[in-house]
């Protein structure tokens, strides 16, 4: 276990926007895999690879964001020292009509106060299991100023994507932003690690300059002046960059392979505990490959779907390739495939939606259908 | 909330030996009941949605897992500042030290425990029982009356009275007898073993009750009677809830049937009474294509691609394919082979049912562990941390134990870890 390290999370992507679904939270707010935020993954990684000081740093939105992190005490972050540190832009109030180097000023003063060597910098995006052990090492012995974690997904989850161009060494020697034809698969994961006095000088040389806002590719950019190491990981790593790559990333986890590296691959993934119910499956109950979380109560045919949970699913009501998220009552007499439904939507009997595994049916927070 | 009003003691130290294997290696208050909970859950979740804070829980039988499960009280919301939960185990004094005589003793050694947080009542509880209950509502009957006691009491119906701690009563529910077990039952009103004292007449029946070297220092055999031959003031409580004692294998594996069969009666899902409970950090549970799973209770962690009906699983079970499961209470854990088929069976923490291994009620004669002092109606146990052998037969109402000596060929153990 590295201890040396400190964490710091976007909690929002300017560049991605989920629509509906992302109207309510933050990116990293995301429900995911049934029971999980999509920030939790990366909150476990931190947390199992030994960092105990976590940043996440928010502009806005940040309601559903607090509300599911806390104290931080699911992922044993509730600590007198360090532990979980909520960034929210720094508003003071003679500047309060607009937010100018606010964002930069927290995650200043957050960085100073540590005593860490190193951090890591993730993005909101990213859900993979593992430990960050292989990079810091990887990081240190390649005298490398500032190391980017890729995989060779390339553009297949869309944009935006960052390829990278690296030389023989292992350096980064370019970097492309949402290319038209990629001239290389390794694209960035958007995870640093790099020194941090070397991060607050960054920052402070970029307030200089009048930037106000914290991009983890404006660092990686930086590859002219500093030497970027590129570290590859080879497990599974889902990105959240659109509703397609969302439904696509939920489905993925149905086949083995990716399920066994996410979940059961040794690290456990925390979230919040919310004390549900067992959940209860009836006497037509008809379920095949799908994933469901406690407190449901399924009276219903569910094929190929996530479903998180106290989700109810009534008689003679078929679902299908569906991600079908917290408090949603599906009534009795409805066919649904290929639809993600938000939380607490409320489909009322003999509803019919179908939509496209190309482009699902998106039903908005609280929606009654 | 200034001063304390109201302290709870839960007895989780009993041994519950006619649960045989399950409680071998933990005390009865920690087995695993309902998919996702532990006994304990239930008196614990009472205390904290009725408003008390402090709750002292008195172990002695085997305590570590308890003592882990309950830790800082954390899921119940019990990590206050001064109040929360605490483990309170016997301890040795300047005179030597003693075990918890009884239920009434384990409350005498810790009356500075009560003391020191200076109740006026104190809510006296066992771990053994699944209900939800106001222990609030009952408190405000008790101050209305006017009462130095109140025992909660619940209707059973006359042919079962004879089983239990039967309070006969006279109007307004005045207790004037406690008849324990009685051949001829004059009241159906049983003692659920929910007990709210004074603190003041508790205290100083605690002391006396100490001082009598003939007395089994037990709740129901002295303390109750000696307060009534006192003329003290005990009240009965009418519960029509939901409440089912879970200390024997055939109660065990009713009780988590009913949250099948009548879920609307312990109600689970009620948002405004949650039971909580130490959450396992698991995914959501995964059901294979070609699986079936009708009329159960699943919870995290689980990967089901055989068939699984009418059964309670706890986190972490796995059905291989081909396994057919009916009417069983699976414990965290649990793997049950490739083509096994078992029925009414209760499998303990971690064991493994090997390929084709058919076990249960399904399965009639009797074997080397058949075991009718504590099984029935067919229902087989297995301990903890076994390998079942591939193949294996099992017949009903056996016991699985590895400590019953088995002549090699029809041990049905291949090996045993730890879980």
């Amino acid at each position: 276990m590295f201890n040396n390290a400190m964490g710091l999370i976007l909690a929002d992507n300017k560049k991605i926007s989920l629509g509906e679904l992302s109207t309510p939270r933050a990116l990293s707010a995301m429900p995911f895999g049934g029971r999980y935020r999509i920030i939790d993954f990366m909150l476990s990684d931190m947390v199992n690879s030994g960092i105990k000081n976590v940043g996440l740093l928010t502009y806005n939105k940040y309601k559903s964001l607090m509300d599911h992190t806390g104290t931080g005490a699911a992922w044993s972050l509730d600590r007198k020292n360090d532990g979980l540190h909520i960034l929210p832009p720094y508003v003071n109030s003679e500047a309060s009509s607009t937010i100018s180097d606010e964002e930069l000023t927290g995650v200043m003063d957050f960085l100073r106060q540590s005593r860490s060597t190193y951090v890591i910098v993730a993005g909101s995006n990213i859900i993979l299991n593992t430990t960050f052990d292989d990079f810091i090492s990887s990081h240190e012995a390649s005298g490398a100023d500032i190391s980017v974690m890729y995989n060779r997904d390339g553009t297949k989850y869309g944009n935006p994507s960052y390829i990278l161009d690296i030389d023989e060494d292992g350096f980064v020697r370019d970097m492309l932003f949402n290319p038209p034809k990629a001239a290389s698969s390794k694209c960035s994961l958007g995870i640093l690690c790099l020194r941090r006095d070397l991060l607050i000088d960054i920052i402070a040389k970029q307030m200089a300059h009048g930037t106000t806002h914290f991009g983890i590719h404006s660092i990686v950019k930086m590859f002219d002046e500093l030497k970027v190491y590129g570290f590859e990981y080879s497990g599974v790593a889902l990105r959240i960059n659109s509703v397609q790559s969302y439904f696509n990333s939920s489905m993925s986890l149905l086949t083995d392979s990716v399920r066994n590296n996410l979940f059961w691959s040794g690290n456990p993934v925390y979230t919040k505990v919310k004390d549900e119910a067992p959940t209860l499956y009836f006497d037509n109950a008809d379920m095949s490959d799908s994933i469901v979380s406690d407190g449901c109560r399924i009276y219903g045919k569910v094929e190929e779907s996530v479903i998180f949970r106290s989700v109810t699913i009534a008689k003679n009501t078929t679902v299908k390739n569906c991600v079908i998220m917290q408090d949603v009552h599906i009534s009795e007499n409805c066919y649904l495939e290929n639809v993600i439904l938000d939380k607490n939507a409320f489909v009322r009997p003999g509803v019919k939606l179908v939509g496209h595994p190309d482009y699902p049916v998106v039903i908005g927070k609280g929606a009654g259908i | 909330m200034g001063k304390t009003e109201v302290v709870a003691m839960i007895l989780a130290g009993g041994q519950g030996s006619r649960l045989g294997v399950l409680t071998k290696t933990i005390a009865k208050p920690a087995v695993p009941f309902g998919s996702r909970y532990r006994i304990i859950d239930f008196p614990l979740s009472n205390c904290v949605n009725s408003g008390i804070e402090i709750v002292g829980v008195l172990t002695q039988y085997q305590p570590l897992a308890l003592n882990t499960y309950v830790g800082n009280g954390h899921p119940w919301d019990l990590d206050r500042n001064n109040a929360g939960a605490y483990i309170l185990p016997p301890y040795q004094t300047a005179d030597g030290s003693s075990w918890y005589k009884g239920t009434a003793n384990a409350i005498y050694q810790n009356m500075s425990f009560v003391d020191d947080n200076s109740p006026k009542y104190v809510v006296i509880l066992s771990g053994d029982h699944i209900y939800k209950m106001d222990y609030a509502a009952m408190l405000k009957a008790h101050i209305d009356k006017g009462a130095d006691a109140t025992l909660a009491v619940y209707e059973v119906p006359w042919e079962e009275a004879p089983r239990f701690g039967i309070l006969n009563t006279k109007d307004d529910d005045v207790i004037e007898e406690f008849d324990e077990k009685p051949a001829k039952p004059k009241s159906n009103l049983a003692s659920m073993g929910v007990y709210i004292f004074t603190w003041d007449v508790l205290r100083e029946a605690l002391i006396e009750d100490e001082a009598d070297p003939d007395s089994n220092n037990d709740f129901g055999k002295n303390i109750v009677p000696n307060l009534l031959a006192k003329g003290k003031k005990l009240c009965a409580y009418r519960f029509a809830g939901y409440w089912k004692d879970v200390g024997t294998i055939s109660s065990l594996w009713e009780t988590n049937m009913d949250i099948l069969d009548k879920p609307e009666e312990i109600n689970l899902v009620d948002r405004s009474w949650k039971i909580f409970s130490r959450n396992p950090v698991k995914p959501s549970h995964f059901i294979g294509s070609g699986a079936k799973v009708r009329n159960s209770a699943l919870t995290d962690g689980c990967r089901i691609f055989g068939d699984v009906e009418h059964s309670v699983l706890s986190e972490s079970v796995i059905v291989e394919k081909g396994a057919v499961v009916k009417d069983c209470v699976l414990m965290p854990g649990v793997v049950v082979g490739e083509g096994a088929h078992i029925e009414r069976c209760i499998v303990d923490f971690g064991t493994i049912i090997g390929k084709n291994v058919e076990a249960g009620s399904f399965v009639t004669g009797e074997g080397p562990y058949t075991n009718k002092k504590l099984c029935s109606e067919g229902i087989c146990v297995f301990e903890r941390g076994l390998k079942i052998k591939d193949g294996a037969k099992i017949c009903q109402n056996s016991m699985v134990d590895s400590d019953v000596e088995v002549a090699e060929d029809d041990s049905v153990i291949e090996s045993t870890f730890r879980v």
